[in-house]
């Protein structure tokens, strides 16, 4: 037999001849166009192909892109479910502005002109009359890199808000503390020992491209190890599974790091040659020789307390296990590939000393940016060049960025409606973009009373593909593409290597191929379905209606600069981004094309060579011209944070990096050497930072004991640990709710709980089960299995989904419900499961599910980390049988507990100002980062 | 040759259901039915505990009892060993699904015929590979031609590093499981627990042998729904033409004893009542297709080796001879009838049982492969007709009395000893599970109220006592009648707990 081809050649992508499958067997041809571009469900940000039918025009059927170097034309069930996005019969198509009440369902339909002249006349006079932090734009999962960012710093507006302390916080301030880049880049491909916090063969940043590599390690020997409290599908596959009792995986870890250190299998030159030891002695151990022999006996006493027998008694691993791991991992040196993203980190208080004691182990192997190690994103990201853009803005917005949260990573945006609330500030325009707060974020009441309250919130402006449980609280519904109708570049650090994605409107390139006139004047609206546009021209012409003469210094940011006095297009923008990724002009023009053709041809486009030990590389004298070098041997810059005097008076003028403090090596060992993008440039062992801004008992990696200790609960009466984040490979957040066939595939989500808990507690097989929370209850349906560890019980994440009337869409996965309240208790009561029906998908006549899941963030209340201001999900919850009169899906409310449990949190914070008088350090990364003088408080 | 397989790799799977999806996009399935999907099962108690995934699909069988079934040639043996189909031909008969036994085979909604995986061979056809093969993300479903000796699947699968699905069919399946749990291939083995499963609703259509059954060992935390495909429709099928069967094959009875003379009862009347329940016979066939329309493709797109077709032969002839019969009765000639009498015997016998060669076909349902079928299909048959008679002595003069009582007491007999022999005899786990679906589940009180008590211990009672009395006495006809009624119960009884058993 010939062998069989995953796709057909590239070269032949504009005129495919397909056979029909529904005809077959007869050979019955079509004719397709294939377009790739990029999913817009998870962050993987995975390629795919979307198969454009010559005869209808229609998008028959999208598939992976071959070319994509990190999905590798493979996906996960979302990507080929982007055809039910696409066609969903409940999408909204046109622009719509709210008439009546907010939240009343009731819309008229408006065009996109007068849409835009009311928004950017609000953002116009904001501007003008400087309330610039009246303008917030909160994104969700933002699929691109930069874009959003360059736009507001154009504005001059302090307006980021992004949903990154729902999500990573915890690991990013983790990563960050040791390497400057706060995310890990495993080289799974290559690693002999893999350690997931994480469920990436299932979710997780970057599940399909992950997932392919880990197994693929897996296939060659290499020891995969899973640590989760319940039985993921990775825990599954992983040859060791460690269901640790939640929040105490830091403790696990340094159990094991105390047994590579005893050992004696840790790789010292590497710790010697990289690790900040020298301030770690100092700080730590003041009355020990300053010499590297002294670092493996102080940290061996520093650990003691770490046994394996007390990891077991506290973690509930076997210490056996713990002792076998310990010398698998020992065994393999710089081979060590780890993760953690959310899971412990994201779920308890102190959980970002999971991402720093994992990488601990990362660094005591020497298994850092190696082969078969993990590094810093940074090094395996590319992001590709903006074009110009406005300084940064002179503005602080204490909504997003406040005083309590010096080391927040990034804005505080659970605390929001708070901050509203307490009179801290009001919006005048605030973006919801693809994304959900109501029905994600925490205590979602709070965010119900902020969105209704005009006096909060005079307009709120939901882009969104879907309708969503915030979008109905909207002033304006702006239907904006999914992953075939839009245009975004994107990197992530999937695996070793570099690469950037594209994705595009499908028929606006289709077009394109076909000849039609796809001008500057088009706009991309034009070729989706409806009136669907993508955000990017959106914010173009958004920004021209807020400067339309040019007054304000804004609209020269988006003017053509081919075609004076107009907007620039997209074809401009992204030309001028192609144009300056190293080796895609040239690429491009031996396929005798511009790089944007290039890239609308292949969808994406991987950088040349690896970035193994980035950190190693020797920089030149040149580039160290106007450098001194410090005491610890780092070079300092002039003009950069790293040689800042500490005084409020010298801020201005100085450049902030993105990453870092600006200085760009250090000496090891006589050569000056990259280094991390770190105050020290060095793995910070000891954090400086940490303590110099209030925490140096955390300055160390260290375990911090978690707000759902289980020590600390009444686990012989019926006080439990909630798990209610995790994710399942199906189904993605609020985003795939719209795909009949990922709900189809899942649709309910009871929780699980240990038969062993269920009999304690007196809950039936399937019965009915109220969780009370801090603030509130719901009541949901019982799952016994042995995959979870008694005293934890867990709800997936994605379903609970509701809707308030039938017009929001949802007949795939909305539960019809009624909200009501009575002073601050709420109470959401379902009253619909999905029901069989009429409609032009033919498909809703065979639904053949009941259940849609429970609603449960809204009784959670904020639980901000203190450090990192991550959400600490992980919930301390009563576990009983339902009450009389309790209904599946309940769930009550009171936002006075909300407020006061929001209040509590707050106080464990440690202010700002930090050393300098500043807000925050200068270092440190923000989503866009103002101009240094705003730090000053 | 190209000998088309699929290996699936659960060392590799990771349980996405992406193959699930791609497929669906690839054909535009509806919601509700599946080409392939992945079944979970979890094993083991905390903290030894695990989840395993295997892919369930069509297994392209070496020896495919899909395509034997077939009536229409819908299903066929593609060049390259894949078993595919073609939705022109089908009449949505629904035999392939009784005949296999993965649960592979499914009813479209859109289209009212039978789907299935066909390896998505529009796309081999141009040298691409399958869409699930294509999306996996740890290449876990590989394509693997069996009779290339160099391919390395091949070659494991040479080495019995592989499992395959039901062996014990005799099927010859081409999809090989690589690491899949033993328990995961059993469909028997594993069990959905009373609070349903992991993500998705448990339905009545969802396989499962109850939780606590014998051999169950792990459980299944999901898979997919499962349609019964024959239900009332083919149990009064049944019935109505073991009516007919019966009737004439005691009318040529009564003949052969010298009673050809009597026009009515023996020459005209058994006829007309033969080819009235012939009719209806048709009926519920035709009415049970999916595509009634198009019930003539039995004849003019047949497939000579399926029992459906043989079937429909069978009661042609039959319903010819019953019509010779009539005429032969109505004008009164004694040598014709009994020319015809032996014919309408066999032709009688035949119709009666058919259906155990049918049932035969029916490679995924075990119970309807007991041997014990025809003889009590004949039974059934002997007992409709000695019923019939019984009745019609209610209002005519029936000669040869004792054989017509004796015939109705011996099916009735004849039945419940064949019934009792299936109850006890050696089975395997699947006919087991069948059977206890219906002598003490979901169909047992259609099996013992209907079947056992109204179909054989009233009718013994009664006919006993009809033994005694004159033909057409009010015992011998309510007998006949109880007869009936309970057959029909017991019936149906055996033809949907034939079909309870999970196959996947």
């Amino acid at each position: 037999m010939a062998e069989l081809q995953g796709y057909p050649p590239h070269e032949t992508w504009h005129d495919v001849t397909s056979l029909d499958a529904k005809a077959w067997p007869h050979r019955v041809e079509n004719r397709h166009t294939l377009v790739p571009t990029t999913c817009f469900n998870c962050e993987a940000a995975c390629g795919l192909v979307c198969h454009v039918n010559h005869a209808t025009g229609r998008i028959d059927r999208v598939e992976g892109n071959p070319l994509h170097p990190a999905s590798r034309g493979r996906n996960c069930a979302k990507g080929p479910a982007t055809l039910n996005q696409i066609d969903d019969h409940e999408r909204i198509l046109f622009p719509l502005r709210r008439v009546g009440e907010r939240g009343a369902g009731q819309w008229e339909r408006v065009s996109w002109d007068e849409a835009l002249s009311d928004i950017g006349g609000r953002i116009r006079a904001a501007i003008a009359e400087d309330r610039h932090d009246e303008v917030m734009y909160h994104v969700g999962r933002p699929g691109e890199d930069g874009y959003a960012e360059r736009v507001l710093q154009c504005w001059g507006v302090d307006g980021h808000n992004s949903h990154t302390n729902i999500c990573s916080s915890n690991a990013r301030i983790g990563y960050q503390s040791w390497m400057g880049h706060d995310r890990p880049s495993s080289d799974f491909a290559n690693a002999e020992v893999i350690f997931l916090i994480s469920s990436h063969l299932e979710s997780g940043h970057y599940f399909n491209p992950h997932a392919q590599r880990i197994i693929e390690a897996q296939g060659k020997g290499a020891t995969v190890i899973c640590v989760d409290p319940r039985l993921s599908n990775t825990g599954a596959k992983a040859d060791h599974w460690l269901p640790a009792w939640p929040g105490t995986e830091p403790f696990l870890l340094l159990a094991i790091a105390r047994l590579l250190l005893l050992n004696g299998t840790w790789e010292q030159d590497f710790v010697r040659r990289w690790c900040n030891w020298e301030v770690y002695l100092q700080q730590r151990h003041p009355d020990r020789p300053l010499v590297f022999d002294s670092v493996g006996p102080a940290l061996v006493d520093d650990y003691a307390a770490y046994t394996p027998e007390e990891a077991e008694r506290l973690c509930g691993v076997a210490a056996s296990q713990i002792t076998e791991i310990a010398g698998v991992i020992g065994a393999h040196p710089t081979k060590f590939a780890s993760h953690n993203w959310r899971a412990a980190g994201a779920g308890n208080r102190g959980g970002w000393q999971t991402a720093r004691c994992l990488f601990f182990l990362n660094v005591l192997t020497g298994s850092v940016g190696t082969v078969g190690g993990t590094t810093g994103n940074g090094w395996n990201k590319y992001k590709a060049p903006h074009p110009a853009g406005a300084p940064p803005a002179e503005q602080w917005n204490e909504l997003s960025w406040p005083q309590e949260y010096p080391l927040a990573y990034h804005e505080m945006s659970i605390l929001l409606p708070h901050f509203l609330a307490e009179g801290r500030g009001r919006l005048e325009v605030y973006f919801s973009r693809v994304y959900n707060p109501v029905w994600t974020n925490p205590d979602g009441f709070s965010w119900l009373e902020a969105l209704t309250d005009p006096e909060a919130v005079a307009c709120h402006v939901a882009l969104t593909p879907t309708w969503s449980e915030t979008a109905v609280f909207a002033d304006y519904v702006l239907p904006m593409g999914v992953g075939a109708e839009r245009h975004d570049v994107a990197s992530f650090e999937t695996h070793a290597g570099r690469w950037i994605g594209f994705r595009q409107p499908v028929l606006r390139r289709y077009a394109e191929i076909r000849g039609e006139e796809v001008g500057p004047a088009s706009r991309t609206h034009e070729f989706n379905p409806g009136e669907v546009w993508e955000e990017n021209e959106f914010w173009i012409e958004l920004s021209w209606r807020i400067d339309p003469d040019g007054s304000l210094g804004i609209r020269r940011w988006f003017e053509s600069p081919a075609r004076p006095g107009t907007p620039m297009s997209v074809d401009e923008y992204y030309g001028t981004m192609f144009a300056g990724v190293p080796g895609l002009a040239a690429d491009a023009e031996a396929a005798g094309q511009t790089p944007l053709e290039f890239m609308r041809d292949r969808g994406a486009y991987a950088l040349e060579g690896d970035m193994y030990l980035p950190y190693e590389r020797q920089v030149e004298v040149a580039e160290l011209e106007d450098c001194d070098i410090d005491d610890s041997g780092v070079f300092r810059r002039s003009g950069t944070p790293g040689r800042w005097s500490g005084s409020p008076d010298d801020l201005a003028g100085l450049h902030l990096p993105g990453l870092g403090d600006g200085s760009p090596a250090v000496q090891v060992d006589g050569t000056a050497r990259e280094g991390f993008p770190t105050p020290s440039r060095k793995l910070e062992l000891y954090s400086e930072t940490l303590a110099d801004w209030g925490w140096p008992e955390y300055a160390t990696p260290t375990w911090i004991p978690s707000h759902v200790h289980w020590e600390d609960l009444d686990l012989a009466g019926n006080e439990r640990i909630l798990l209610p984040t995790f994710r399942i490979p199906t189904l993605i957040h609020t985003r795939s709710a719209n795909s009949k066939w990922l709900s189809e595939l899942s649709h309910r989500h009871p929780l699980w709980i240990h038969p062993s808990d269920a009999e304690a507690l007196g809950i039936e097989v399937g019965g009915l089960v109220r969780i009370t929370t801090r603030i509130g209850h719901f009541v949901i349906g019982a799952w016994r299995t042995e995959g979870i560890r008694p005293g934890v019980v867990a709800a997936s994440h994605h379903m609970g989904r509701w809707r308030l009337d039938a017009q929001s869409g949802g007949s795939w996965a909305g539960g019809d419900a009624d909200i009501s309240n009575d002073g601050t208790v709420w109470r959401l009561r379902r009253k619909g499961r999905p029901e069989r029906h009429a409609s032009a998908d033919d498909d809703t006549e065979r639904i053949w599910w009941s259940d849609t899941g429970v609603h449960q963030n809204l009784t959670f209340c904020v639980q901000p980390d203190p450090v990192s201001g991550m959400q600490c999900w992980h919930q301390r919850v009563r576990v009983a049988p339902a009450e009389p009169g309790d209904n599946y899906g309940d769930v009550v409310v009171d936002t006075a507990e909300a407020r006061a449990a929001y209040r509590e949190w707050l106080a464990m914070t440690r202010p700002a100002p930090g050393p300098g008088g500043l807000r925050r350090p200068l270092w440190y990364a923000r989503p866009l980062k103002p101009a240094p003088t705003a730090y000053a408080l | 040759m190209t000998r088309l397989g699929f290996l699936l790799d659960s060392e590799s799977c990771i349980g996405c259901h992406a193959c699930t999806v791609a497929c669906k996009s690839e054909h535009d399935i509806p919601l509700g039915v599946n080409r392939t999907w992945v079944k979970y099962i979890e094993t083991g108690s905390f903290p030894d505990v695990s989840r395993h995934f295997s892919v369930m699909r069509c297994n392209h069988c070496d020896d495919a009892p899909c395509i034997a079934i077939c009536p229409t040639n819908a299903l066929f043996r593609a060049p390259n060993g894949v078993v595919d189909f073609g939705d022109e031909n089908c009449i949505g008969c629904k035999g392939c699904m009784n005949a296999c036994p993965y649960d592979a085979i499914y009813i479209n909604p859109a289209t009212d015929t039978a789907n299935k995986c066909n390896f998505c061979n529009h796309r081999i056809e141009q040298g691409l590979e399958p869409s699930c093969v294509v999306v996996c993300p740890t290449h876990a479903i590989k394509v693997v031609d069996l009779d290339d000796p160099d391919d390395e699947t091949t070659k494991l699968i040479a080495r019995s590093e592989t499992a395959v699905r039901a062996p014990e069919q005799m099927t010859l399946p081409k999809v090989h499981y690589r690491g899949a749990d033993p328990a995961s291939l059993d469909p028997l083995r594993t069990a959905i627990a009373d609070d349903g499963m992991i993500w998705a609703d448990t339905t009545a259509q969802h396989p499962t042998p109850d939780a606590g059954s014998p051999g169950v060992m792990a459980r299944t935390t999901y898979t997919t729904a499962h349609q019964m495909t024959w239900k009332a429709k083919v149990s009064s099928y049944l019935v109505t033409k073991a009516v007919a069967a019966g009737m004439m094959a005691v009318a040529a009875l009564l003949v052969l004893l010298g009673h050809g003379a009597e026009q009515a009862v023996v020459g005209v009347v058994p006829a007309v009542v033969a080819g009235v329940f012939l009719a209806l016979t048709a009926v519920l066939l035709v009415w049970d297709l999916r595509r009634p329309e198009r019930f003539y493709y039995l004849i003019t797109r047949a497939n000579p080796q399926s029992w459906l077709v043989k079937g429909a032969v069978v009661l042609g002839a039959f319903a010819a001879v019953c019509a010779a019969w009539f005429i032969a009765g109505v004008v009164g000639s004694i040598g014709a009838l009994q020319g015809l009498a032996a014919p309408a015997a066999l032709l009688a016998a035949a119709t009666a049982g058919y259906t155990a060669f049918l049932f035969g076909q029916c490679e995924g349902r075990d119970l309807w492969q007991s041997h014990l079928v025809l003889p009590t299909l004949l039974a059934q048959a002997a007992t409709a007709g000695g019923a019939g008679y019984a009745v019609l002595g209610l209002v005519a003069d029936v000669p040869g009395s004792g054989a017509v009582q004796w015939v109705l007491l011996g099916g009735v007999l004849a039945t419940a000893v064949l019934v009792a022999a299936e109850l006890v005899m050696p089975k395997t786990p699947h006919v087991s599970a069948a059977l206890a679906a219906m002598v003490r589940g979901r169909y047992a009180r259609r099996f013992w109220a209907g079947g056992v008590v109204l179909g054989l211990a009233v009718p013994t009672v009664l006919a006993a006592v009809g033994l005694g009395a004159e033909v057409g006495s009010w015992p011998g006809a309510a007998a006949g009648i109880c007869a009936v009624i309970g057959m029909w119960f017991y019936e149906d009884s055996f033809v949907r707990a034939g079909q309870s058993v999970p196959l996947s």
